[in-house]
């Protein structure tokens, strides 16, 4: 009665392993179906060229979250979230058990924890693809910038001195200009300078509400400003480095494969010890043993 | 409303590198023509020094302006054009007016010392033959 009950029980949590499985078959792997693949298409534009240091990159996630790519990206963590809930709930009713339902259960453990290392290797993918096509954007933005740098040739970077130096004196001379001609005359300012001053002041409200913005405040309090180009070599090494990381979480993966394929070999290793018919036969009986039967 | 929003945003950073509206097209050309307009009335013979004087004065506040669009012109950056480069070759040349002002001479005086033509070199030079 007892070994009945206790085999109700084991097959109770047998039947609770299979409900787990079932619960579990769904399994995004893209690249054993063949399915299409998710991918990240950015246009690397003159917007993403023109914008300030702090948007760009914000302006890029947000286009890598809108795509495919990032959208397989989240079902597949939500799959690991619920494969390692199921390998927990396998585990724990793999202490419970004993007998053949124990081995059932750890053939199936083990089975889940391939399934999860084919997932994890799946998302690794998924993400080298992200943080690669992340890499190319960068990339092709440096080689944009460097082209319009190079594209400023001599005679140009002269010209914008000689405007630069042109302004400054304008700028310097400009008040006294204005007290000689319109204070010594009897001509009255003309429209343009009358207009232009008032909308230099109305800009120059227009600045400071700007600079006292508190985002504007938010920007500039991130730390030391940087070249554009300078921002974006610093976004490309913090991806090397994303990229670099999963390579190593690719190792990892590789660890937990090999210590799931040694606890395979360990439980068929371990059946075949229990299998009656996979027993070794006696070994033969030597003659010596039989010395007694014949001494009187 | 959450992409109009973000699009708002975009088009407002966007439009900050871009906040000073060019002046209309050709502020260069106009400053020439107004320029070549008064040293022609400068040199014209068949006028009274007083209507010299007067045409010169107008002149000279219509070129202020034009200098001033020409000079907050940011449009005009990096503008490798042979008429922007030859603008800003010569301050004193392109922008007479303010150059004088600040330099506490006529339009005309300027021009000529500019042109190396001092009242001196012309009463030391001597009439010979070439």
């Amino acid at each position: 009665m007892t070994t009945l009950k206790s085999n109700k029980s084991q097959w109770g949590l047998l039947g609770f392993a299979a409900v787990l499985l079932a619960t579990a078959t769904v399994m995004p792997v893209y690249a054993a179906t063949g399915a299409e693949q998710p991918t990240w298409r950015p246009a690397v534009s003159e917007k993403f060229v023109k914008l300030p240091n702090t948007y760009l990159k914000k302006a890029l996630d947000r286009d890598f979250s809108d795509s495919p790519l990032a959208e397989a990206i989240r079902t597949m963590d939500s799959e690991i979230k619920l494969k390692m809930q199921t390998l927990a709930d396998l585990q724990s009713a793999t202490d419970q058990a004993e007998g053949d339902v124990l081995t059932e259960l750890r053939h199936q453990f083990l089975a889940q924890k391939q399934e999860y290392l084919d997932l994890m290797k799946s998302r690794q993918n998924l993400r080298t693809k992200h943080y690669k096509t992340r890499i190319k954007v960068y990339q092709r933005l440096l080689k944009k910038m460097s082209r319009e740098h190079s594209s400023q040739s001599s005679a140009k970077a002269k010209l914008v001195e000689r405007q630069t130096e042109a302004r400054t004196r304008f700028e310097q001379s400009a008040e006294t200009i204005d007290m000689k001609m319109f204070a010594s005359t009897i001509a009255p300012e003309s429209r343009y300078s009358q207009e232009y001053a008032k909308n230099l002041s109305a800009a120059n409200t227009l600045l400071q509400a700007i600079s006292s913005h508190p985002m504007n405040e938010q920007k500039a309090g991130t730390g030391p400003s940087v070249s554009k180009p300078d921002y974006v070599r610093e976004l490309l090494a913090s991806t090397e480095a994303e990229l670099s990381l999963i390579n190593q979480e690719g190792e990892i993966v590789g660890y937990m494969a090999k210590l799931v394929a040694l606890d395979a070999r360990a439980l068929a290793e371990q059946i075949a010890e229990n299998d009656a018919d996979l027993l070794e036969p006696d070994k033969p009986v030597g003659v010596s043993s039989a010395v007694a039967l014949f001494i009187h | 409303m959450k992409s109009n929003l973000s699009r708002l945003i975009m088009a407002g950073l966007i439009g900050l590198g871009a906040t000073a509206s060019p002046a209309a097209a050709g502020s260069v050309e106009n400053l020439e023509r107004e320029r070549a307009i008064m040293l022609e009335t400068m040199l014209k013979s068949d006028l009274t020094p007083q209507e010299r004087h007067e045409k010169v004065r107008v002149s000279k506040r219509r070129l202020i302006d034009l200098e001033r669009i020409v000079l907050r012109d940011k449009a005009l950056t990096g503008r490798n054009s042979p008429a922007v480069n030859r603008a800003f070759a010569n301050y004193d040349l392109t922008f007479l007016a303010h150059a004088s002002t600040e330099k506490n001479l006529l339009v005309t005086d300027h021009w000529l010392e500019q042109l190396g033509l001092t009242s001196q070199n012309i009463m030391a030079a001597a009439r010979r033959r070439r």
